[in-house]
């Protein structure tokens, strides 16, 4: 049990891995899909940096031993990369509204981070901005359903987007609670709220999982081995 | 420290399942639609393909039948004709003081015997009946004998592989695109040498037909075969539809080569 609970804490900082692993098998991708690769790079060398922060936090002096502005941080990257991943995608279904998204996120956060809450605030991260974000990222997610839905192509076999969002889908509709009120159930639950931040890690692994399978490029073969008579 | 409303949790576990089978039901729900979608496009595609098959089937048969009452008509009557022709031009008594006549007299009988041959030649190769009574591979080795002048081209034959056609027109179909690509070698690639063969691989038969002319690369026949001045292809490509075969064109350092891939169980 103690080894699932490492791994469990640590998960953030091992999960990118899969995704980064088969990224290096499969080097190469569609373009829609490098930012689905650089968010797993990032993600990578944040969650290292958050999960080190955190297991250091006794000998690392303060304020350098909060790693809460990381989880800002991520956020904001994640929503930035994820949005232009939808907006690679090219599907005509609300584009101008998919490509206004990011920049209606990115004036909130200023204002946010200027006026009402701490970029850098060391007891708590920003609850508001990374619900929002789930927010959004559940939106994108939602309207890719539609347009497949709505649109007359046929879907293939093998659709790289399909994993990512499903997976990242997943992700957010679980956390978007979590992190809507993380900091409430930090400052008076504390016990709950790391026990709950342990789903959230679980559904990270997952979605890392998905992004690992969006990663997996069929080879395609020689016309004479593409003869099937039937 | 203890908030004063402990539903906070309960709120979190709620909003969490919740959310949860909201999406899983969403997912299940758009997975399902996409199965329906695909199978509909998949029995609208066959029903198409079916469709097609049939319509390609029909111009085939008729193209054939057409073939056979012209060879039929030519066979006997014009070969018929021309026969008794040349029997009353031999019965003709000549004026045998009139030595002029006779180098007339047998030019004439020789344009009448060029004339039976070729009426028969035109009349065999519109309606094999080596194929109908020999099979297919007879029917191509005698095709290339008599088609292929062998001071201007070596040929041969390695056709000892097993092959059943599901029905006589389907060896009709495999007899034409291989006379269909022989003309184009003849007409087309200057080649001294020819050569084909056949191999059965797994269920699926494979005539190669090899020469060391100027030959296609794959992409030359994709693009060809657009063509409207291309009906060869054409021909082609619709028996090779209505019998689920394919064919690859390559230019290797020894030569070039055509392989066709039929299936056998169809």
């Amino acid at each position: 049990m103690a080894f699932f609970g490492v791994l469990l804490d640590w998960s953030e900082a091992w999960a990118p891995l899969i995704p980064i692993a088969v990224w290096l098998r499969h080097r190469q991708q569609p373009r829609y899909l490098a930012p689905v690769v650089a968010y797993v790079w990032f993600a990578f060398v944040t969650d290292l940096l958050i999960d080190g922060i955190w297991k250091l936090r006794l000998t690392i002096p303060p304020p350098w031993n909060s790693n809460n502005w990381l989880y800002n941080l991520h956020s904001l990257v994640r929503l930035f990369l994820f949005s232009w991943f939808f907006v690679r995608l090219r599907q005509p279904f609300l584009p101008r509204l998919k490509r206004w998204i990011p920049v209606l996120f990115g004036l909130y956060a200023a204002v946010d981070f200027g006026f009402y809450e701490h970029f850098f605030d060391y007891s708590n991260l920003s609850s508001r901005l990374l619900a929002l974000e789930a927010g959004l990222l559940l939106f994108y997610c939602l309207q890719y359903y539609f347009y497949k839905v709505k649109e007359d192509e046929e879907m293939a076999g093998d659709q790289p987007d399909f994993w990512v969002v499903t997976g990242l889908g997943v992700y957010v509709a679980i956390n978007f609670f979590i992190f809507l009120l993380y900091k409430e159930l930090s400052v008076y639950y504390t016990r709950f709220a790391v026990d709950i931040w342990n789903v959230h890690n679980v559904s990270f692994i997952l979605l890392q999982l998905f992004l690992a399978r969006a990663l997996i490029q069929k080879k395609t073969h020689s016309p004479a081995a593409r003869y099937d008579p039937l | 420290m203890n908030h004063p409303d402990g539903n906070i949790k309960l709120l979190v576990l709620l909003g969490i399942s919740v959310m949860l089978l909201l999406f899983v039901s969403f997912l299940l729900v758009f997975i399902s639609t996409q199965r329906r979608k695909y199978q509909y496009q998949k029995n609208l595609q066959r029903l198409r393909e079916a469709q097609q098959d049939l319509l390609i089937e029909a111009a085939v048969r008729s193209e054939e039948s057409e073939r056979s009452r012209i060879a039929e008509a030519l066979h006997d009557e014009m070969g018929a004709l021309l026969f008794s022709a040349k029997l009353h031009f031999q019965n003709i008594r000549l004026n045998e003081n009139d030595p002029g006549n006779w180098p007339l007299f047998r030019k004439g009988q020789e344009m009448l015997d060029e004339a039976i041959r070729k009426i028969r030649g035109i009349s065999h190769n519109l309606h094999s009946s080596i194929l109908q009574e020999f099979g297919l591979f007879e029917a191509i080795k005698h095709f290339l004998r008599t088609s292929v002048d062998e001071h201007l081209m070596e040929t041969g034959t390695s056709l000892e592989c097993q092959y059943t056609p599901a029905s006589k027109e389907d060896a009709v179909s495999v007899y034409r695109m291989v006379q269909e690509l022989v003309n184009n070698i003849l007409k087309h690639a200057h080649a001294r040498k020819l050569h084909i063969s056949c191999v059965n691989n797994g269920g699926v038969l494979v005539i190669t037909l090899f020469h060391n002319g100027a030959g296609l690369t794959q992409e030359q026949f994709e693009e060809l075969k657009f063509k409207q001045e291309s009906m060869g292809f054409k021909i082609i490509q619709n028996r090779l539809i209505l019998l689920k075969g394919k064919l690859f064109f390559s230019i290797r350092p020894d030569g070039c080569y055509i392989d066709l891939y039929l299936p056998q169980t169809l």
